[in-house]
């Protein structure tokens, strides 16, 4: 059973710096097509599994008119959803009204995720978005008033020329948003961003790590727990759909360029909207045998603070860890921590998961 | 053929000036070979030396000439073109009557045509100056005549040649026959031949090149080796016209072939005198040396799964070149290898060469080092040629180190440049002369271990590649030197100790350890890099730690991206050498070891 489904929206309002996600300009008649495929998409592969969590993220979802909203969760209708189900839908603040919100209210999304990303004029500027800092307060109000009460923000670092003190103001002013999650992701220059193409250069290592501390120490000295590399939350407000991702489950993608985990089979769609919009949907399909399986499942586990459960390892796999990888030399180091059956990395070193997880990697056995 | 109407010459000359292509037109000339066959050069057998165009092994041809109604046997006996073999070149210079001494008609007098002119007047040959390359448009025969004249050749003596057309070469060789004098040696005397050069051969062991000085040879014949006493039977003899054939018999004057089923090169030492078993000489001809290696550097496959292979390599190369010696050595930042000794820095880029072309195994190789003497404090004393093997410093009451004789010779624009790098060298200043106004001959003294290090790229640099140099090694003198290590979080890296003079070793220091700062990537924690004489440390850099790597975002779980940057850095991980809990890039050691200031 498959419990948990990713739904891409590709259109934006505005395109930033940064962004290498499928996305692409809004354009009214594009959007009808790209619906009318991605319901196609959805019909030939879903199974009618109980969804217990479902996120629908972009490019910018309630870019989208009202209309095609409603087209869009008719089509999301026809899902299996527990209960209890995690529903999120991603949203900036311009596209953001009460009718819109109100939609999501009536089809049952009680998630909502907002890119404020900094409040900072020149990381605005360097990363091409709008400056809603006004907006924030009251759109987070509005949001509270329809009575949707699972708010996540995202919080971008590490920008060139930003100072530990911009930092610090983003972070004060996030924090007095008191929302229940918050993501916070230091800047990558990836390739074929606008930023890439302006020969923009990451800034000085060093820095980057002192920001990731002052994080770390503002947002759990206020009550905020720190359950993966990246991500913050109060209790018991933990994103149940990425930790499907860190947790090696599997999970539907639907849309363009959107990744799914299905029947041992990592699925990546194409990135051409034109290919998309003709039903041409997977393009990469990775078959996964029991020993990349177990990679994944180590890469992915370790960026939660709780990292690798030795028991759930051993019921999904028939063998424990420690019959495929020597991990005794990095416990032994410190780099990473065995307490209550769990193998994780320890807090302060997060930051270079990367290096630990090949060092694991490479002691295979 | 009798004495009289056989000529035994050979051709010096500096590298490039032509002395192949002459060869080869003379054996085109004589009739040894026709136009269609000849490959060009001849003489040199090896691809690399061809491609080089130096000559590493020696080759003896066998020509016959009509001159004046008389046939004439000429011998011509190739020479090694460079410094490192100066040894063979003096040995087959001594079986030799006489020599030609090529000289580019644009290049004029170079450093080693002063070099092989002198080492010829040595053995008491004739000399016939040859300005080659005269259909050169930069040539300027006039005024390499004046050169010549300059040290001591008559013009009327010199001829004028283009070994590439053809002009001049016939004129040459009359000059041979009535310049230089026959052979005089003995032929009722017991058999006395110089062993010039020798060659493996799979099918028939070691093949030795000899020249009869007294006496006969005949197949059959049992012989012993003088120095060595080593007693063997003649299986074979033949010459090379240039293609090989068979004799039964070679007398006084004569040079050919000989082979004896001998399986090892080590047990034919070049300079020895061959003699017959029952019937032998008094005492052996003059002038032989033992040949010592004189450079000595570590070579590791870069695989390590190739040390075999590396072993079988050498081995190889060890069956035609007497003068390489190796034996293993264990490194803990390079694995397993071998300590190579080497005549000169030629042979050791040839042997190098040899090894990574015609075996397919890339290597590295250490710093080269030379030959320390180290008088310990009990006062006895030991040769040192790897820094592994200096002892504790408290144990040694001085040190030693080989200097050379070095002439540069070079256009007289540079001398200052050329007196501030010997200078810079530690070098003493012998003296200068002048060829003419514009080329001068500057002597040196200096360390060998100097002209080791980077001594050759900076002549070529600060002289615009104009001038030339030359060396020979004099002895040893007394020297402040030490063994200066490099550390990597506290630990010594064998491969990059060297030993160096104390006036030079925090400038050599501080060198290595910002290039190494550079090429080590951060690690999980800091790296100290330090350089150190024993306990003390006079060069110190630091690699800060590991504070970030790439955190990829997950957007619509897209995870499989993540994977792939983790497989490239596990790919790039297995290109590092671990020392101690350093990660290494292998580029580190190839860097650092080709280090130029």
């Amino acid at each position: 059973m498959i419990k948990s489904c990713y739904i891409h929206i590709p259109f934006c309002n505005k395109i930033c710096s940064y962004c290498d996600f499928p996305k692409l300009l809004y354009n009214a008649n594009y959007v009808d097509k790209y619906l009318d495929s991605l319901e196609k998409e959805i019909k030939s592969i879903y199974k009618n599994d109980i969804l217990d969590t479902l996120y629908i993220g972009g490019g910018t979802p309630s870019s989208l008119s009202l209309e095609q909203l409603s087209r869009l969760f008719n089509i999301l209708g026809n899902l299996k959803k527990s209960i209890d189900i995690e529903y999120t839908i991603e949203c900036n603040f311009s596209s953001l009204t009460k009718d819109k919100l109100e939609l999501f209210k009536k089809v049952g999304v009680n998630r909502i995720s907002l890119g404020i990303e900094s409040i900072d004029k020149n990381n605005l500027k360097l990363l091409e978005r709008e400056e809603y800092t006004d907006e924030i307060v009251n759109k987070i109000k509005l949001i509270r008033d329809i009575g949707i009460n699972n708010i996540n923000v995202d919080l971008m670092y590490a920008l060139p020329g930003e100072t530990i003190e911009v930092l610090e103001k983003d972070l004060d002013f996030i924090l007095s948003l008191d929302v229940e999650h918050i993501s916070t992701y230091s800047l990558i220059i990836e390739d074929h961003t606008k930023l890439k193409i302006s020969n923009i250069k990451n800034i000085d290592e060093d820095l980057d790590y002192e920001m990731y501390r002052l994080i770390n120490n503002k947002l759990k000295s206020n009550g905020y727990k720190h359950y993966e590399i990246s991500n913050y939350s109060k209790d018991c407000f933990e994103s149940r759909h990425n930790k499907c991702y860190w947790l090696n489950d599997e999970y539907y993608g639907f849309g363009l360029g959107a990744a799914s985990y299905i029947d041992n089979k990592r699925i990546t769609n194409t990135r051409s909207i034109t290919k998309y919009i003709n039903n041409g949907y997977s393009i990469v399909c990775e078959d996964l045998d029991i020993d990349s399986k177990i990679e994944y499942e180590i890469m992915l586990n370790l960026r939660l603070c709780c990292g690798i459960d030795l028991d759930r390892f051993k019921n999904k796999y028939g063998i424990f860890l420690s019959e495929k990888y020597d991990y005794n030399y990095l416990v032994n180091t410190g780099l990473l921590i065995l307490n209550n059956n769990c193998l994780f990395i320890p807090e302060d070193k997060l930051y270079i998961s990367n290096q630990i997880i090949v060092k694991l990697l490479q002691n295979k056995l | 053929m009798k004495e009289e109407n056989i000529r035994n010459f050979c051709i010096i000359a500096h590298i490039d000036h032509g002395k192949s292509t002459l060869a080869d037109r003379i054996l085109e000339l004589t009739g040894a070979i026709d136009k269609r066959e000849l490959k060009s050069q001849m003489l040199d057998s090896m691809d690399l030396e061809r491609e080089r165009g130096i000559t590493i092994k020696l080759n003896a041809v066998q020509l016959s000439y009509k001159y004046n109604d008389e046939t004439y046997q000429l011998n011509l006996i190739d020479t090694p073109g460079h410094v490192d073999f100066s040894y063979e070149v003096s040995r087959s210079l001594a079986a030799c009557e006489g020599a030609i001494l090529v000289v580019d008609a644009a290049q004029g007098v170079e450093a080693q045509t002063l070099a092989n002119l002198y080492l010829a007047l040595d053995n008491n040959l004739t000399v016939i100056p040859v300005i080659n390359k005269i259909d050169l448009p930069s040539a300027d025969p006039d005024k390499v005549i004046g050169e010549l004249e300059n040290i001591g050749f008559e013009k009327k003596d010199i001829v004028l040649t283009s070994a590439k057309t053809g002009v001049g070469v016939e004129e040459l060789l009359e000059k041979i026959i009535s310049v230089i004098p026959s052979p005089k040696g003995d032929r009722k005397s017991p058999l006395k031949a110089l062993i010039f050069d020798s060659l493996f051969d799979s099918y028939r062991g070691v093949i030795t090149s000899i020249r009869v000085v007294d006496g006969e040879v005949h197949t059959g014949d049992i012989i012993r080796m003088m120095e060595t006493d080593a007693v063997y039977d003649v299986v074979g003899l033949s010459i090379n016209n240039p293609k090989e054939k068979e004799v039964s018999v070679l007398r006084a004057g004569e040079v050919g072939y000989l082979f004896a089923s001998i399986k090892s090169i080590s047990d034919v030492h070049v300079g020895d005198t061959i003699t017959l078993d029952d019937n032998p000489a008094k005492e052996a001809l003059p002038g032989y040396k033992p040949m010592k290696p004189t450079v000595y550097c570590g070579l590791y496959p870069i695989e390590s799964s190739k040390f075999e292979d590396l072993r079988e390599a050498l081995n190889k190369l060890k069956l035609n070149d007497a003068a390489l010696t190796f034996e293993p050595e264990t490194s803990k930042a390079l694995g397993f290898g071998f300590r190579c000794g080497f005549l000169g820095l030629l042979h050791m880029e040839i042997v190098e060469e040899r090894i990574e072309r015609e075996f397919g195994i890339d290597l590295i190789a250490t710093s080269p080092s030379v030959v320390y003497e180290v008088e310990m404090t009990d006062k006895s004393k030991i040769l040192v040629d790897s820094p592994t093997k200096m002892p504790r410093r408290e144990l040694i009451n001085k040190t030693y180190e080989p200097y050379v004789k070095c002439s540069i010779f070079t256009p007289s624009e540079y001398i200052g440049p050329l007196m501030e790098l010997c200078q810079d060298k530690r070098g003493t200043f012998i003296n200068i002369d002048y060829l003419d106004t514009e080329r001068v001959t500057i002597n040196y003294e200096l360390p060998l271990s100097e002209i080791v290090y980077d001594f050759f790229d900076r002549l070529k640099s600060s002289t615009k590649g104009y001038a030339s140099f030359d060396y020979e090694v004099i002895g040893y003198k007394e020297s402040n030197l030490v063994k200066m290590d490099i550390l990597l979080n506290g630990e010594i890296v064998d491969a990059l100790s060297v030993i160096v003079h104390k006036d030079f070793a925090y400038k050599r220091g501080r060198l290595v350890v910002e290039k190494l700062k550079e090429i080590i990537p951060r690690q999980l924690f800091e790296v100290p890099i330090q350089a150190a004489i024993g306990m003390h440390v006079i060069a110190r850099e630091t690699v800060r730690a590991l504070r970030k790597d790439v955190l990829a975002k997950c957007y619509g779980g897209d995870v499989t991206r993540k994977k792939k940057l983790l497989e490239k850095q596990k790919e790039g991980k297995k290109r590092m050498k671990q020392i101690g809990s350093v990660e290494v890039p292998q580029e580190a050691f190839l860097s650092i070891l080709s280090t130029k200031e």
